[in-house]
């Protein structure tokens, strides 16, 4: 790690910042440096602090300590605003890119930088699209002014909400009219801007990544500053000119104008205190769930088993089948092909229902789309899978609530009672919830997808604790998940999905982050994994 | 890991001392003052609207334009009379909206069906009690398709709904051409529509029984919780196993139904049948429902709630009629009363939402 010895001004500069939610600290004196002119990638694991870093600097979050500096202007990063961000030439690209897809490209770029306007008070539209087709080819981005965003490619959307964040039209406070004839001189983004795009690659496929990623390497080989938030060390390796790694809110390390291995990036991402308080590896019972050649969207020839009282992980990126694999299972996703046995008999679940009926469970990826009755009360939502249980005649109401009471006390779920709804909860008692609602119907295979995603440490280690029970109790488990340290402390077994297949299926001993981090990743580089 | 940074700041604001001191569990445990204000406030917000209606009867029985009329057994008779349909009808609403669906052709249901209640009997000479069943049915069998549109053909309900009254609006014209059907009704429709057993309105213990079925259905029924799960999100509906589109599909028929029977008891009130489209008796209805959810259960569509809604905007009609006011009052109440509830509901569902921040 050599320092660098340029002694230019750098664009971006992030000193002793600090950062804690309610006591737990998720920026412990990290620092940042950006030389202009260079794609400086910010990488990290889950929780890493790396998108609380950019909020603090896109004034999102107010920091606790430390300061920040832009083209050598310094201010307390406590005082970073919206605004000051903005003036100081910081542009954000959020991993919600704020498209609107049924409307045009140049409909969308108006919204943000606001329409040119006639004597009438109308939108002065070949203009705005002269204006928009300059900003385009700027961009190099092949597409019309007067193409619906929802028709680009990926990659393209992307680049052109970069275009719009860059663009420097109607900033110096009220629209410029007229005298737009003067060429592109003026489409050109604000001098010495500094963007900073978090994980915008984390939903695209593998091509448009690259694409991606080719387009801001070009931005930056003209001159433009960019900080890109990852976690993904393919593209990252493929396009940045510095690294820096978070790790538990500290700089792990950094790198400065050369290309590191991949293995020493690992190393610095996962670092090497992984606390290894895993799964004992118990004698695992019968086969409960025998899925044979399953495909279905994305995934192809799928073949794994789980068994009594054995906790499986399925370990892929966005994209490589595991979602997929948990809702065909679930009926939610009909198989083209294969066969599934469910304790032996053969097993077509066509819905939820039918699933429930033999004994399966899953707790949704996106708990605030599919798990949560947010407004109903605690109660309901514990006793939304046996509602028929409290049916005798008319609803027991008491029975349900004191069955919530004892759920809540059984699960450590912190709620202000069972009659709050369910919204008053912290994101990780939320979870409890919904986990603890699937878990008293006894399920003889539970199936969690990113079982602590937007949940707080605390939380989820007591939800870790909750599986493995759950596990010892009979209960077979998979779990599909893109953090693979959670993989690591979860599982005897982990399968790992690259492109709808399975690539590799490793015991417990030989399941390590690192290892996890290589194989989902290889097909980015088409290598063969080590061993 | 945005989620997870999303998350934590979601701790520091609403949850923090949970987190931070495990015993703060339950509510008993939570400081005594706080606890009883909230429950005291609780309480408030339930009751509000029922003290308002007593309030507002209270007013009525002692201004001395309504002081005579207003508190009297006739008043209070045809008042329950009259707003007999009112009710019916924000019953009918209430199983849509409660997973999620307006359904704008009730009003248009219910006049239809009077249409052909009345028009059976009187052109056809149909027995009375084959008049009332094909009435009825033929609520239902207009939910049906309406349930159909939305949940099979994933229609918008709002648009489809509208689209429903508009055309049976059109039948009814064609049918009627126009002029009301008022000879050979039965005799016992027309005086079940206006005597009294035990000196209550007959139509008032339809409305009676329609609410208890509905109550029960709705709070004490799984398939009622799940219509309430249903509207608070679908696809977790969907994944608890919940039959989302044929739970919403008996929804819109019930809706239909209620509304066939609203129809049946319009016939029997005015004696016949108008060629009125229906839609001016949607509002008092959706302002009544809308108003009841401010009340009993705050932020939730109720069946009590709802029965309080109706009495609220029947009874300050009534008395500003009594009180002298002119024609164009009723609808301004109305319309006041169907604009503040939603404003009041949707503040209440926000509040419930957003918990207790």
């Amino acid at each position: 790690m050599t320092a660098p010895t340029v002694r230019t001004v750098l664009a971006l500069e992030a000193d002793g910042l600090c950062k804690s939610f309610a006591g737990t600290p998720a920026l412990r004196d990290a620092t940042l440096s950006v030389r202009p002119g260079t794609v400086h990638a910010l990488l990290g694991g889950n929780g890493s602090g790396k998108s609380t870093l950019l909020k603090v600097l896109a004034g999102v979050h107010v920091a606790d300590a430390g300061e920040v500096a832009v083209h050598g202007s310094r201010w307390p990063a406590a005082a970073m605003t919206a605004r000051r961000a903005r003036e100081a030439g910081l542009r954000f690209v959020h991993q919600d890119l704020g498209l609107f897809d049924s409307l045009t490209v140049a409909e969308n770029v108006g919204l943000a930088a606001g329409f040119p306007v006639g004597a009438g008070g109308g939108v002065r539209w070949r203009e705005l699209n002269r204006y928009v087709a300059g900003l385009l080819e700027h961009f190099e981005i092949d597409a019309r002014p007067t193409t619906p965003v929802g028709e680009l490619r990926p990659a393209q959307r992307t680049m052109v909400a970069i275009a719009r964040a860059l663009q420097d039209r109607g900033q110096q406070g009220g629209d410029q009219q007229g005298g737009d004839q003067q060429g592109g001189d003026r489409q050109d983004p604000a001098a010495g801007s500094v963007l900073l795009l978090d994980e915008p690659t984390a939903s695209l496929p593998d091509h448009e990544s690259r694409l991606l990623m080719t387009s801001l390497r070009r931005r930056a080989d003209l001159g433009q500053t960019v900080v890109l938030v990852s976690h993904h060390m393919q593209e990252v390796l493929s396009v940045a000119d510095d690294i820096t790694v978070l790790r538990d809110g500290r700089v792990a390390g950094s790198v400065v104008g050369r290309t590191p291995s991949e293995a020493e990036l690992v190393e610095l991402i996962a670092g090497r205190s992984v606390d290894r308080s895993r799964h004992s590896g118990r004698p695992a019972g019968d086969v409960v769930l025998d899925v044979q050649q399953l495909s279905a969207g994305p995934l192809r020839d799928l073949t794994l088993q789980v068994r009594r009282g054995e906790v499986v992980g399925l370990a892929g990126l966005v994209g490589s089948g595991r979602t997929t694999a948990l809702s065909a299972l679930f009926g939610g996703r009909r198989p083209t092909a294969g066969t599934l046995l469910l304790g032996g008999a053969p097993y077509r679940p066509r819905g939820a229902r039918d699933a429930m009926r033999r004994g399966v469970a899953l707790v949704p990826e996106d708990r605030l789309a599919d798990a949560a009755f947010a407004d109903m009360s605690v109660s309901d939502n514990c006793s939304a899978t046996v509602l028929s249980r409290y049916f005798r005649g008319w609803l027991r109401a008491g029975e349900q609530r004191r069955d919530a009471q004892a759920l809540l006390r059984q699960y450590d779920v912190k709620a202000p009672g069972t009659a709050a709804p369910l919204s008053a909860l912290s994101g990780g008692n939320q979870q409890k919830v919904v986990l603890a609602r699937w878990l008293r119907r006894d399920p003889s295979l539970l199936l969690l997808d990113e079982p602590t995603q937007g949940v707080d440490v605390v939380a989820r280690s007591d939800i870790y604790r909750t599986i493995r029970t759950a596990a010892s109790g009979g209960c077979a488990v998979l779990v599909a998940s893109s953090d693979f340290e959670e993989l690591t402390l979860l599982c005897d077994r982990v399968l790992v999905l690259r492109g709808g297949r399975v690539v590799a299926d490793l015991p417990a001993d030989d399941v390590t982050a690192d290892r996890l981090t290589h194989l989902v990743q290889a097909a980015d580089s088409n290598e063969e994994v080590l061993p | 890991m945005s989620i997870l940074d999303k998350t934590t700041a979601e701790a520091a604001t609403t949850s923090g001392p949970e987190t931070l001191a495990p015993t703060q569990v339950a509510p008993a445990s939570a400081p005594a003052g706080v606890g009883r204000r909230s429950a005291v406030l609780g309480f408030a917000e339930r009751y509000a609207l029922v003290g308002l209606l007593a309030l507002i009867v209270l007013f009525f029985s002692l201004y001395p334009d309504s002081a005579e009329t207003f508190p009297t057994r006739a008043n209070l008779n045809v008042l329950l009379g009259n707003q007999a349909v009112t009710a019916l009808l924000a019953l009918a609403v209430l199983m849509p909206l409660i997973c999620g669906h307006f359904d704008f052709s009730v009003g248009a249901v219910a006049a239809s069906s009077s249409v052909a209640c009345a028009g059976l009997m009187s052109r056809h000479s149909v027995s009375l009690l084959l008049c009332v069943l094909a009435a009825v049915l033929f609520g239902a069998l207009v939910g049906a398709v309406n349930g159909l549109l939305v949940t099979r053909f994933a229609m918008s309900a709002f648009v489809s709904t509208l689209g429903m009254a508009t055309l049976l609006g059109g039948v009814i014209q064609w049918y009627t051409k126009g002029q009301a059907i008022s000879s050979n009704i039965s005799d016992s429709l027309v005086s079940f529509g206006s005597l009294s057993w035990w000196g209550v309105p007959r139509l008032v213990y339809v409305v009676a029984v329609a609410l208890v079925v509905l109550w029960y259905l709705l709070s004490q029924t799984p398939y009622g919780r799940s219509l309430y799960a249903i509207g608070s999100n679908p696809r977790a509906a969907a994944l608890v196993g919940i039959p989302v589109r044929g739970y919403s599909f008996l929804g819109f028929v019930g809706a239909g139904t209620l509304a066939g029977v609203a129809g049946v008891l319009l016939a029997a009130r005015t004696g016949g049948a108008t060629a009125d489209s229906g839609t001016a008796m949607l509002f008092p209805a959706l302002a009544a429902v809308f108003l009841g959810a401010t009340a009993i259960q705050p932020g939730r569509f109720n069946v009590w709630g709802t029965l309080v809604g109706v009495l609220f905007v029947s009874v300050s009609v009534s008395g500003l009629t009594l009180a002298g006011a002119s024609d164009w009052v009723n609808p301004v109440f109305n319309g006041l009363a169907l604009l503040l509830a939603v404003a009041l509901s949707s503040l209440l569902a926000s509040r419930r939402a957003a918990g207790r921040t």
